[in-house]
């Protein structure tokens, strides 16, 4: 089929991160070589010595992704503020006549920095947060870094920059929904979003210990119905459902390679930014290799699950087909092994009770479980 | 970076409540007006969404730089040659919705 054309850039600038956050969707095994700058393919000169795109290559990108009709960004990682030239390239987005946001931690966002990229023209910040409360906070964090959170979004305030409150929602954190929500209209937030945790990267390793029980998911939902219906309200508030707990799986991306393209630090173009650690069998293009045009509209990792041709059944004879997609495609790499079939959340898939056996391990057995907390490549650069 | 949300709101238009002659009604902090260069058309542009604007949306939405409704609906007929009670339906319905989604302010 033609490529339609995309529509949102998420510009993964790096995987360094100050928090060690164990719900992560950052891939668990980090393509350490490139990022200890051991890569063939790293550049000589470009100010990046640890195998990320330099300024100039995220410039190129940006231009490029404009010019195939992308008009937001969304600056993620690891926490993009560990990049120093970070304001430079919301201008270049900016220019490019970008809406920008930057998906932050905020840890590192000082009153230089706000100012900077307040002057850049960012338009929007999403801060995450982990909790209502300054110990589970930092005790999911696994840093100390709430209290900080609390002044850098006061700092946005007061720049007049656009703020939302991001919380990933599992097992530990759930039955908090209602502080969470006080929160985030107490500092004064545009948009409030509650993002039950999907499990891919580190949340897929600590599933366990994450999933929350029925009874808190059916609670949290009543929550944010009832908070998303009281007038008047000050701001916007998105409830992401925990999808395993769902009989239909989510419209993910809005169909592969139709509408969003994540460049991750080292280049590679993703359709989604999970794909890479959970589809191995996957062969993903490069940006310093090929431009953008050819990958978003050629290349096979963007074409091989783009449109219903390469839907298997029960997808391929589903009414909704153009409207779920078949689900995740990680999703059912991860829970299957095999990324072609469906959705295994659908109530129509075979392997539904997969997910079933899932959720009655978790619903029979509530004890906490331990996680382990995401490891970032800074320490691994330095421990190595 | 997090494990949550993985897809962008593409909204509709709705209808919802009136609102008075003299709100001034203004875009919100964090939403951009601008030309999608792709298809020519006026978007609006806030944090992970996009809204296309019908022409009436558009030619409402580039007039909210302070102006009352009651002087929008006014330029609006006076350019259209439109009747002014059924425009200033359309107006009030399109903003109050607008309003909802938290992508205009009514001062």
């Amino acid at each position: 089929m033609t490529a339609p054309r995309p529509y949102a850039l998420l510009a993964e600038v790096t995987y360094r991160c100050p928090l060690h956050c164990p719900y992560c969707s950052n891939p668990v095994a980090l393509p350490v070589a490139a990022l200890l700058g051991e890569a063939p393919r790293r550049p000589q000169g470009g100010g990046y010595s640890n195998g990320e795109l330099t300024t100039d290559e995220w410039k190129r990108v940006i231009r490029e992704a404009a010019a195939l009709g992308v008009l937001q960004i969304g600056f993620s990682g690891g926490e993009p503020l560990a990049r120093r030239d970070l304001a430079e390239l919301v201008r270049a987005a900016r220019e490019a006549n970008l809406y920008t946001n930057l998906i932050t931690s905020g840890i590192g966002l000082d009153d230089d920095r706000v100012r900077d990229l307040r002057d850049a023209g960012l338009d929007s910040v999403q801060l995450s947060f982990q909790s209502d409360q300054p110990d589970l906070s930092d005790e999911i964090a696994g840093a100390h870094a709430h209290r900080r959170k609390l002044d850098v979004a006061s700092k946005i305030r007061a720049a007049e920059i656009s703020l939302s409150l991001n919380f990933v929602i599992h097992r530990r954190n759930i039955d908090r929904l209602p502080q969470m929500i006080e929160l985030a209209e107490s500092l004064g937030a545009e948009r409030v979003e509650l993002a039950n945790v999907q499990f891919y990267g580190w949340a897929f390793l600590n599933r366990a210990a994450l999933l929350p029980t029925r009874e808190q998911v059916t609670r949290a939902r009543a929550i944010a119905i009832a908070a998303k219906a009281r007038p008047p309200r000050s701001m916007e508030i998105f409830y992401v459902l925990p999808d395993y707990y769902e009989s239909r799986p989510k419209p993910c991306l809005n169909g592969w390679g139709q509408r969003y393209l994540t460049v991750n630090p080292i280049g590679d173009v993703l359709p989604c930014p999970t794909a890479s650690s959970a589809i191995p069998d996957l062969h993903f293009e490069n940006v310093r290799a090929r431009n953008l045009d050819w990958i978003w509209r050629e290349s096979e990792s963007f074409t091989r699950f783009r449109g219903t041709d390469w839907m298997p059944e029960p997808c391929r004879s589903c009414p909704q087909r153009e409207i779920d997609f078949g689900g995740c495609r990680c999703q059912a790499a991860l829970l299957t092994g095999n990324a072609t079939n469906t959705d295994p959340v659908c109530e129509f898939s075979p392997n539904r009770a997969i997910v079933d056996a899932i959720l009655r391990d978790i619903n029979s057995n509530d004890a906490a479980r331990d996680w382990t907390y995401r490891v970032n490549p800074k320490e691994l650069t330095v421990s190595s | 970076m997090c494990s949550g949300q993985c897809s962008m709101r593409f909204i509709m238009l709705m209808a919802a409540n009136p609102i008075s002659d003299a709100t001034q009604p203004r875009i919100a902090k964090g939403v951009r007006l601008q030309l999608d260069p792709a298809t020519g058309k006026t978007v609006l542009l806030f944090p992970e969404g996009i809204v296309e604007l019908n022409e009436t949306a558009q030619e409402i939405l580039s007039r909210c730089d302070g102006r009352t409704l009651s002087e929008i609906v006014r330029d609006l007929a006076e350019e259209y040659d439109a009747d002014v009670a059924a425009l200033a339906a359309d107006v009030r319905e399109t903003l109050a919705d607008l309003n909802e989604r938290k992508l205009i302010e009514l001062t």
